[in-house]
């Protein structure tokens, strides 16, 4: 069953975070993905995350797509323009990619090719848009295409985020679902409750909110972004039982499964497992689950 | 000077259509010599308000004024007085004096009465043309003072793209080929050497890249 059908069907989803590689071999990703493949619905490809270079979304996604995994293609608006985009979007749809997501893509200062030159030429919403007329079977100029993609385009939402007003990120989704985001990825959730209000009032029927569940690698790392990501909540109750644990890695392990299994029980219909190159972690995390 | 150009008059009405008073605001620097926002355009947009507030019968006071600078907050003092007379104001000043004038007075809308277009100097009366992009890094030194980061529509920094034909660009038969005037204007200096040294890949965290940009100079700091 192809990940729209699931999401139509409300059944709990899977998906995991499969960075491509910096260079042309894919074998570790690939192997990662085979690995936890039967127990993750799908592969969510980021596009040069944190403007790092590396392989592409289109490129990471084709290597798991060729193996018979699904994936979720991301593309950002930092490094194309309209023309490329949509260029690379009907390369995706032709490849057989069905799920893209959108997002505007950070700053090349946050990289490391901090003299590029971002482009921007079109936002989120305006790609949605477009992502919505090549279904349409139009582009952005309003020309007719021929043979139109059937994607099932999501964006992301900050949802669950410190220092953000609910409404404006309610507001925020409602925009970009009557753009066609059919789902919404969330930065790390390290607290359930934050995301509650969310779910009591997005209709999971049309929209699909997907908490990010990070896996935390050691006492450094949590404490690193609970210092210097003021917008990412993480309680001081993980701290601390990071710190007590004799084995860290496994109790950051044991952490993200129950948040997985806590978000599960609040009524989530999906979850995205991110491992920022612990991959080969992700088969503890998916087998418990 | 930045140059900028009056916006068509149905598009200011649109803005000020609904107000009982307005303040049109001049600026005696660049949007003056480009003859798009001075003390002369005030005149000219504050009459043709007035003659369509007249023709929609309706009394509203239009007010002129023309600062020495609307980028500087000294001069925009001088308005302090008399602005609270006007429910907004239409600026004739460039983006930056549009803005300025917004963040010095928070309470009161500001409305550009004009588009502002570039930094650039006028080829004859009546034509300005684009000089500098303000990319923050320059490089005239090296390309015999033309600019191509403004002159080339590629940004090419290292010679001409296959586009350039008998001199001109291929995106207008009216552009110059930016590498084209600066082979020509090395030669003349006698440095064509120059156009064999590569320029490194740009770095471009000087231009837009690294967000909107500041100049500090802890010298004249107080």
């Amino acid at each position: 069953m192809a990940l729209k059908q699931k999401f139509d069907a409300g059944k709990f989803v899977i998906l995991a975070e499969m960075e491509p590689p910096k260079g042309v071999d894919g074998s570790a990703m690939v192997s990662h993905a085979k690995r936890v493949k039967e127990r993750v619905d799908a592969f969510f490809i980021p596009e040069m995350n944190h403007a790092v270079m590396r392989m592409s979304a289109l490129g990471g996604a084709m290597l798991l797509q060729r193996e018979g995994m699904e994936t979720i293609m991301q593309i950002c608006c930092r490094d194309r323009n309209r023309l490329a985009l949509q260029g690379d979007l009907l390369a995706a749809g032709a490849c057989g990619v069905a799920n893209i997501a959108v997002v505007d893509g950070e700053d090349p200062s946050y990289g490391d090719h901090h003299q590029a030159r971002p482009v921007h030429d079109i936002n989120t919403l305006e790609l949605l848009n477009a992502i919505q007329g090549l279904k349409e079977g139009r582009d952005l100029a309003g020309v007719e295409i021929t043979g139109s993609p059937a994607f099932l385009a999501g964006s992301t939402t900050h949802a669950g985020a410190r220092g953000r007003s609910t409404e404006l990120e309610l507001e925020e989704i409602e925009r970009r679902s009557e753009a066609g985001a059919r789902f919404f990825v969330t930065p790390p959730v390290f607290d359930p409750e934050l995301i509650r209000p969310f779910l009591q009032r997005m209709d999971s029927r049309r929209t699909i909110l997907i908490p990010t569940v990070l896996l935390l690698k050691s006492l450094g790392m949590a404490r690193y972004m609970e210092r210097n990501m003021p917008h990412i909540f993480l309680p001081p109750a993980i701290i601390e039982r990071i710190q007590r644990a004799p084995d860290k890695v496994r109790e950051c392990v044991r952490i993200a499964i129950e948040l997985v299994s806590a978000l599960k029980a609040q009524g989530v219909k999906a979850v995205m497992l991110s491992t920022l190159g612990w991959e080969h972690k992700l088969a503890d995390i998916v087998e418990a689950l | 000077m930045i140059v900028a150009a009056k916006k068509p008059i149905e598009e200011i009405i649109e803005q000020v259509k609904g107000l009982r008073s307005v303040l049109v605001l001049g600026c005696n620097e660049c949007v003056t010599v480009c003859e798009a926002g001075g003390k002369k355009e005030v005149g000219v947009l504050a009459s043709a308000l007035r003659m369509y507030f007249l023709q929609q019968g309706r009394e509203v006071n239009v007010g002129e004024h023309t600062l020495e600078r609307q980028c500087d907050t000294e001069y925009l003092e001088e308005i302090r007085n008399n602005i609270d007379a006007y429910e907004a104001v239409v600026s004739l000043a460039c983006g930056v004096g549009i803005q300025f004038t917004a963040e010095r007075y928070p309470s009161k809308p500001v409305y550009p009465g004009v588009n502002t277009c570039f930094m650039g100097a006028a080829l004859e009366r009546g034509v300005w043309a684009e000089r500098c992009q303000g990319c923050g890094s320059c490089i005239l030194a090296s390309t015999g003072a033309v600019c191509p980061v403004t002159r080339c529509a590629k940004r090419l920094l290292n010679g001409p793209c296959g586009g350039s034909t008998a001199g001109k660009c291929e995106i207008s038969k009216d552009v110059d080929c930016a590498w084209q005037l600066i082979v020509d204007r090395l030669k003349t200096l006698g440095r064509l050497e120059d156009y064999e040294t590569l320029c490194p890949v740009k770095d471009w965290s000087t231009d837009r890249a690294g967000g909107p940009r500041k100049v500090i100079r802890e010298d004249l700091r107080s």
